[in-house]
C-alpha cells in the first residue's frame, strides 16, 4: 500500500536553519510560488469575505485606501465610491489587476512608495502570515500604518492556527508549508486521496526537511514552464476544486516534498502511465499560523496604532487598527 | 497608471529620503480613458495633493489645463474639478519611467503598471 502524501511539508523555515536569509526564503516560498500560480489562484479568488466587504462599504464616500497585497484584485471594486491603489510583490498577480483596470502597482510591502499619510485607510487581506519572522510582520504593519493617515483605519486578516476548517493543522506548529495544487489536464484516475493535512516541522523530521529543502532549492519553474502552466490552467479552469488532488507516491513524504516546492513537480507520476495525462504539480506556500491574540499583539508593538474591533472569521483572525496621534 | 497616483508615489531607496519626490517622468506614453467624476473623491483629494508638483509634472507632458495655483474655492468650483478630474484620473500612463530626482533611480511603467520593487541591497 502506497503512502498517502499529506500534500504538505513540514517547515524547514526555523532560526536553526542557517543557509538562507529571511528574503530568500520568502523568495522562494512565497513571491516565487505566488509568480507561477497567479492565474490560477486568481480563478479561485473571486468571493469578497464579508468582514472585508463591510469594512469597504462603510467607508466615507471619496475616501482613498490601499489595497498592500492585493494579489487579483478582488477588493478593489467593492465599492465604486472609493478609490483604491492595489500592490502586490506578484507581478503575475498586478497584471491581472492592471487587465481588470485597477489601479496597481507592483511593490514590496515593507517598502512601500507611497508617500507617508496619504491613505484615509487600508486593507492588508492574508499577506502578513506570509512573513518569515515576527519583526518582518511588525515591520509590514508598520509600514502600512506610515502611508495611512492618523485616525485612519487599517483592516488586517491573517490565517489563524485555530482554524477548524478543511485543513487540519497541527495545533502545536505554526510556521508550515500549505501547498497549492495546480490543476491536471486530465482528472485523476485514482481515488481520492485524504484530505490534506498541512504540519509542521517536529524535531524528529527536521533532517528530513533540512534535506528536503536544499533539494528543491536547487530548482525552479522557468519562464516557458510558466506559460505551459497558464495554458494548461486555462483548459481546466471549471473543474478546478482547491486542495482536491489525488496526490499518492511510493516515497516518503519527505522525500517527495523534495520535489514539490516552487519547482514543479509530478506526484502522481509513479502511478500514472499514460503520458498524456500530467499531474497536478504542487507549489508549498509559507505561512506563519496566527495564534489568538498574536495579531494584537504585533500592533501593540507597533506603538503606531489602537485595536478598534477585533473577531474570527472563516480560520482567520482580523482586526482593524487605528493610527495613533504621534 | 493614473496621474493621482503618480503624485502619491516617492522614491523608497533606502537613505533616500529628502527630495525624493516628485519622480521624473520621461519617456512617457498617455492615453485619456473617460471616467464618471465623483465629487467626493476629488474633495477628498484637495488637502492630499501635492499640487505644484503635479502642475510641473503636468507641464512636462504639455498638459496646460491647470491653474498654476489651486483656486480658493476649488471645492466647490464645478469647471476647476472638472479639469483636475481630466487630468488626474483620466489620463494614464501606459509606459515610461520615473526617475528619483535624488538618487536617480528608475522605475519603470510597462502595460500602464510601475514596477516599484527595488533590488534587496536598496531595501
Ligand atoms: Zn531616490
Amino acid at each position: 500500500m502506497s503512502h498517502k502524501n499529506p500534500l504538505h511539508i513540514p517547515s524547514p523555515f526555523q532560526a536553526n536553519e542557517p543557509d538562507m536569509t529571511p528574503e530568500q526564503k520568502e523568495q522562494q516560498y512565497v513571491h516565487s510560488v505566488y509568480q507561477v500560480i497567479a492565474p490560477h489562484f486568481s480563478a479561485t479568488r473571486y468571493k469578497p469575505w464579508p468582514v472585508v466587504e463591510e469594512f469597504l462599504t462603510t467607508m466615507p464616500a471619496g475616501y482613498i485606501g490601499a489595497d498592500v497585497g492585493c494579489g487579483n484584485g478582488k477588493y478593489i471594486g467593492v465599492n465604486p465610491n472609493l478609490f483604491m491603489v492595489g500592490s502586490d510583490r506578484s507581478s503575475n498577480l498586478i497584471s491581472i489587476c492592471g487587465e481588470r483596470g485597477h489601479e496597481a502597482m507592483v511593490a514590496d510591502g515593507l517598502a512601500l512608495p507611497y508617500r507617508s499619510g496619504f491613505f484615509d485607510f487600508a486593507i492588508s487581506i492574508a499577506v502578513i502570515h506570509h512573513f518569515i519572522s515576527p519583526e518582518r510582520r511588525v515591520a509590514a504593519i508598520e509600514e502600512i500604518l506610515r502611508v495611512v493617515r492618523v485616525q485612519g483605519r487599517v483592516l488586517i486578516f491573517v490565517w489563524a492556527l485555530e482554524q477548524t476548517g478543511k485543513r487540519d493543522f497541527d495545533k502545536d506548529v505554526q510556521d508550515v508549508f500549505v501547498p497549492w495544487a495546480m490543476p491536471k489536464k486530465a482528472e485523476p484516475k485514482k481515488e481520492k486521496s485524504a484530505k490534506s493535512r498541512p504540519q509542521g516541522v517536529k524535531k524528529k523530521d527536521r533532517k528530513a526537511v533540512e534535506a528536503a529543502a536544499a533539494a528543491s532549492s536547487s530548482s525552479s519553474a522557468t519562464e516557458d514552464q510558466t506559460l505551459d502552466q497558464k495554458e494548461v490552467i486555462s483548459e481546466n479552469m471549471e473543474k478546478l476544486t482547491l486542495q482536491d488532488t489525488t496526490t499518492t507516491t511510493t516515497n516518503e513524504s519527505s522525500s517527495s516534498s523534495a520535489t514539490a516546492s516552487t519547482s514543479m513537480s509530478d506526484p502522481t507520476s509513479s502511478e500514472t502511465a499514460d503520458p498524456a495525462a500530467p499531474a497536478a504539480p504542487v507549489y508549498n506556500r509559507y505561512y506563519h499560523l496566527f495564534q489568538k491574540g498574536e495579531l494584537e499583539e504585533l500592533v501593540s508593538r507597533t506603538n503606531k496604532a489602537t485595536i478598534v474591533q477585533q473577531g474570527y472569521d472563516r480560520d482567520n483572525w482580523w482586526c482593524i487598527v487605528e493610527k495613533a496621534q504621534n | 497608471m493614473r496621474l493621482i497616483t503618480h503624485n502619491m508615489l516617492q522614491c523608497h531607496v533606502k537613505g533616500c529620503n529628502a527630495n525624493n519626490f516628485p519622480l521624473e517622468l520621461q519617456e512617457v506614453v498617455l492615453e485619456q480613458e473617460e471616467a464618471e467624476l465623483n465629487e467626493d473623491f476629488l474633495r477628498n483629494m484637495l488637502g492630499k495633493i501635492e499640487y505644484e508638483a503635479l502642475v510641473a509634472t503636468c507641464l512636462k507632458l504639455d498638459i496646460n489645463d491647470l491653474p498654476a495655483a489651486m483656486p480658493a474655492d476649488a471645492a466647490y468650483n464645478d469647471e476647476f474639478l472638472q479639469i483636475l478630474h481630466r487630468v488626474i484620473l483620466e489620463t494614464h500612463i501606459k509606459s515610461g519611467k520615473m526617475v528619483c530626482p535624488n538618487c536617480q533611480h528608475i522605475y519603470a511603467i510597462r502595460d500602464g503598471i510601475p514596477n516599484m520593487l527595488l533590488a534587496e541591497h536598496e531595501v
